[in-house]
């Protein structure tokens, strides 16, 4: 038997009315919220992509161990400077919660089913 | 619908539809037939005595395999004794009714992902490597 990506119209119809109680729930409307701002304030944007880069450089020095202290006190400071971001720091915490929140479901959700969906519903990548 | 002009719900919303949602999943063939293969699998005797003697065999051979240093002949009877298993109707039965419920869940979990904006399998602690 295949799916052939068909869902059940009764589980597309139940799967839509989880998606539409999700999105209008606290955490979720919180946490999409707090993306949007975030992904709207231009130095956000910034702070993210400098500490980013100072990652990558500072993964590839490590290859050749050429971190430099200065590379180290670098990205201390981006990542001070990230961590004191209101719109980065409210984007992290409502992501938390909208975390919880669906871990809360899915657990709800696998009681029932008796086995974990989540896990069901990984991709098996490796 | 921008999100700050949503009408939030109330958590019990979300638990209800949840609860809705497990059961319209429950009844699903892919659902139903997954389990009627669980327990045919269970109760099959000779499928359960090949997985047995597979384990034991691995059981034996594990700190060997850890230091490669299993010998061919031993290595061949593990794999043999892993098909051996695997092939049996039951298993494969069970195996490819797994991969139909799987293959819905994935799908029904990245609709939910898509809109929510957060990947559901992986928010809820499963990661790829288990």
């Amino acid at each position: 038997m295949k799916n052939n990506g068909t869902i059940p119209p009764e589980l597309n119809v139940a799967t839509d009315e989880l998606i539409r109680n999700l999105v209008s729930s606290k955490p979720l409307a919180d946490y999409a919220r707090a993306r949007e701002q975030m992904h709207s304030d231009p130095q956000a944007h910034a702070l993210l992509e400098r500490l980013s880069g100072l990652q990558t450089d500072i993964r590839r020095k490590q290859a050749g161990g050429a971190v430099t202290q200065e590379d180290l006190k670098n990205l201390r400071a981006a990542q001070a400077d990230v961590q004191s971001n209101g719109a980065i720091i409210a984007y992290a915490v409502s992501q938390q919660e909208a975390v919880s929140f669906l871990r809360e479901i899915n657990r709800e959700i696998s009681e029932l089913l008796g086995m974990d969906f989540a896990s069901l519903a990984r991709q098996r990548t490796c | 619908m921008e999100p700050n002009q949503l009408e939030v719900s109330p958590p019990e919303a979300a638990s209800s539809a949840a609860r809705a949602f497990a059961a319209a999943l429950a009844e699903t063939t892919q659902f139903k037939a997954f389990e009627q293969a669980y327990d045919t699998l269970r109760k099959d005797s000779p499928a359960q005595e090949a997985l047995a003697a597979y384990r034991e065999k691995a059981r034996s051979l594990q700190a060997m395999l850890m230091l490669s240093a299993v010998e061919e002949a031993e290595r061949a009877e593990l794999e043999r004794l892993k098909q051996d298993y695997l092939s049996r109707p039951g298993v494969r039965a069970y195996n490819a009714a797994e991969a139909d419920l799987i293959e819905l869940s994935q799908a029904v979990a990245g609709r939910i992902s898509e809109a929510i904006g957060l990947n559901y399998a992986a928010s809820c602690g499963a990661s790829c490597c288990g």
